[in-house]
């Protein structure tokens, strides 16, 4: 498009008579030649350059045994980190030690399934049918028995659990929605709609209906319901009912270098009290791959996985 | 300061003005971002044209494979047995909505209803070799786009040839490569893409995808092992097809 040479004279004509209005044009040429963000200030860049995401463990760079420093890190990647205050997470059994596949091989140990710890505050917090669950599954994980995560078996994650897995976690941000796009095997999407209400009947579905919004320039809060109950909250599987309620802060803390990701879980048909945890994210540089859950994902040492997603027939 | 309203009038042209001028000199794309969604649906893909996709001896061979092991069981529809991905063009004709979004900067995203499936598309990056991509093949390949105007050009290779072009086991190469040309007409969405496949197909060929703009709907979550979607009855073609299935006339 070309600026014809008469309007521009007529233009300045105009500007040239009011010395306030001159100021104000200036200021917002200036905004418009630099492409400077407006509105957008005061929101977080949880959304990133392509390729780049945030992703919870720094597994599998390391060539050496790690150093004392590096050992707590390792421990704690495995789980979720108590919240600031008020109940933490189902963690695992002192006895029954959690290494994943990673941070086995960084401390030299065997990898193990997750038992969960039942003597501790996390788990008083529950009600008796969660802690019957809960022992059942740790008597099949001793037994070796179903230990992979519903993650691990291609499993749509739902919320809090999507937050479990170490892998990178991609971000798209729209005036009206963001995307979370969970990298790893089982790609998962989940959506949070912007500074709108909730449904008053939302369909219970996997991710739940998750509405948002930004709070101090650096905070995207998410809050979550309508949840089904066919996944777990954590990787102990620990269940649910569908009147789980989720509150997720998701924090760029670090001067940008890190996401700190908390939030609390309420669920008056499985806990006495609301609980929370925290799951630091790291950016890392991580181009998107493709990677397919599903496919030889087979329970080859008839350890009594769950199936992977299956349809009964075909949709259509 | 009394004809103050008529200059901050003509500032505000000038700054509109810039503006334009900044995005279009900025950058020439269209906007394709939205939710879009198809109105009809064929399992057997639809040649640009009319008549069936241009097959070649061994292509006619493959698809006869195909379509026998589809029917006796031998070969499994994985995509609609444990919700792998379709690849490409199948991932474009299905009965499900689809969003495109065009942010971050540097970037296509289509993100798919139908098993959350992904299509990552960087934008002004080489396409990649076939010899580089060889071991590391991709069910929806890999993909590179451009912007021609407001036209949105992706090349795609890089394919496991495991995966079908339709629903009724129409095959292609893991040489394939398919060019598609994306761009908005109206309130809906038209891709075009462009098959070339010598391996399998006597010359180069084209299908075309329509879609209608649904930004009105929410795309919603789904997994292979959901007792219930989308209700997906109202597109077109879609009850035809379950019942030629249901019917063994699908292969």
């Amino acid at each position: 498009m070309r600026i014809r040479r008469h309007k521009l004279i007529q233009v300045s004509r105009h500007l040239r008579g009011g010395f306030l209005a001159g100021i104000l044009c200036s200021v917002a040429v200036v905004a418009v030649a630099a492409d400077l963000p407006k509105a957008n200030n005061a929101v977080p860049a949880l959304m990133q350059e392509p390729g780049v995401a945030w992703r919870a463990y720094q597994f599998g760079g390391r060539t050496r045994p790690p150093s004392p420093a590096e050992v707590p890190y390792d421990r704690t990647a495995n789980e979720w980190g108590a919240p600031e205050s008020g109940i933490g997470p189902i963690t695992a059994d002192p006895a029954h030690p959690f290494y994943n596949n990673a941070v086995a091989a960084d401390l030299g140990v065997s990898s193990t399934y997750r038992v969960a710890d039942l003597g501790n505050e996390a788990a008083k917090n529950l009600m008796p049918w969660a802690v019957d669950a809960l022992k059942k599954q740790n008597a099949l994980t001793l037994a070796n028995r179903n230990g992979e995560t519903r993650q691990a078996r291609c499993w749509e994650t739902g919320v809090p659990d999507i937050h479990e897995a170490p892998w990178e976690m991609y971000f798209i941000q729209t005036p009206k929605e963001v995307v979370m796009i969970l990298g790893g095997p089982g790609q998962q999407v989940r959506r949070v709609y912007l500074n709108v209400p909730h449904s008053k009947n939302p369909k219970l579905t996997w991710f739940g209906e998750s509405v948002g919004h930004y709070e101090g320039g650096d905070t995207l809060v998410v809050d979550t319901i309508g949840l089904n109950d066919r996944t777990f909250v954590d990787g102990y599987r620990t269940p649910h009912t569908t009147q789980l309620h989720v509150v997720e802060r998701f924090k760029i803390t670090n001067g940008g270098k890190t996401l700190d990701v908390s939030f609390t879980a309420d669920d008056p048909g499985t806990f006495y009290k609301p609980w929370g945890a925290r799951r630091p994210r790291d950016k890392v540089v991580a181009p998107y791959e493709e990677e397919v859950c599903q496919l030889n994902n087979d329970d080859i040492f008839n350890q009594g996985f769950d199936p992977v997603p299956t349809a009964d027939h075909p949709d259509f | 300061m009394k004809d103050f309203p008529r200059r901050v009038r003509a500032c505000a042209g000038l700054v509109g003005l810039l503006s334009v001028l900044s995005a279009s000199a900025g950058r020439a794309e269209g906007d394709i971002s939205g939710i879009w969604w198809g109105a009809t649906y064929s399992p057997k893909i639809l040649v640009a044209g009319g008549g069936d996709p241009p097959l070649n001896a061994a292509g006619k061979a493959q698809y006869a494979t195909n379509q026998a092991g589809l029917k006796n069981g031998t070969i499994v529809d994985k995509p609609r047995k444990v919700c792998s991905p379709d690849g490409v063009p199948r991932v474009l004709e299905t009965p499900y909505p689809f969003e495109i979004f065009q942010v971050p900067k540097g970037q296509i995203t289509m993100v798919h209803e139908l098993n959350h499936q992904l299509r990552v598309i960087p934008l002004d990056k080489p396409l990649r070799k076939y010899e580089e991509l060889a071991l590391f093949e991709n069910y929806n390949g890999y993909s590179v786009g451009h912007w021609e105007g407001d036209t949105l050009v992706v090349q795609s290779n890089g394919f496991k040839d495991d995966t079908f072009l339709d629903s009724t086991g129409l095959p292609h190469s893991d040489e394939m490569v398919t060019t598609e040309r994306i761009r908005k007409i109206g309130n809906q969405l038209e891709d075009v893409i462009t098959i070339h496949d010598s391996k399998l197909y006597a010359r180069d060929w084209q299908a075309r995808f329509v879609y209608n703009q649904r930004n009105d709907i929410r795309i919603e979550d789904y997994s292979c092992n959901d007792p219930t979607h989308r209700d997906i009855s109202r597109v077109k073609g879609v009850n035809e097809a379950r019942a030629a299935r249901a019917q063994g006339r699908l292969y």
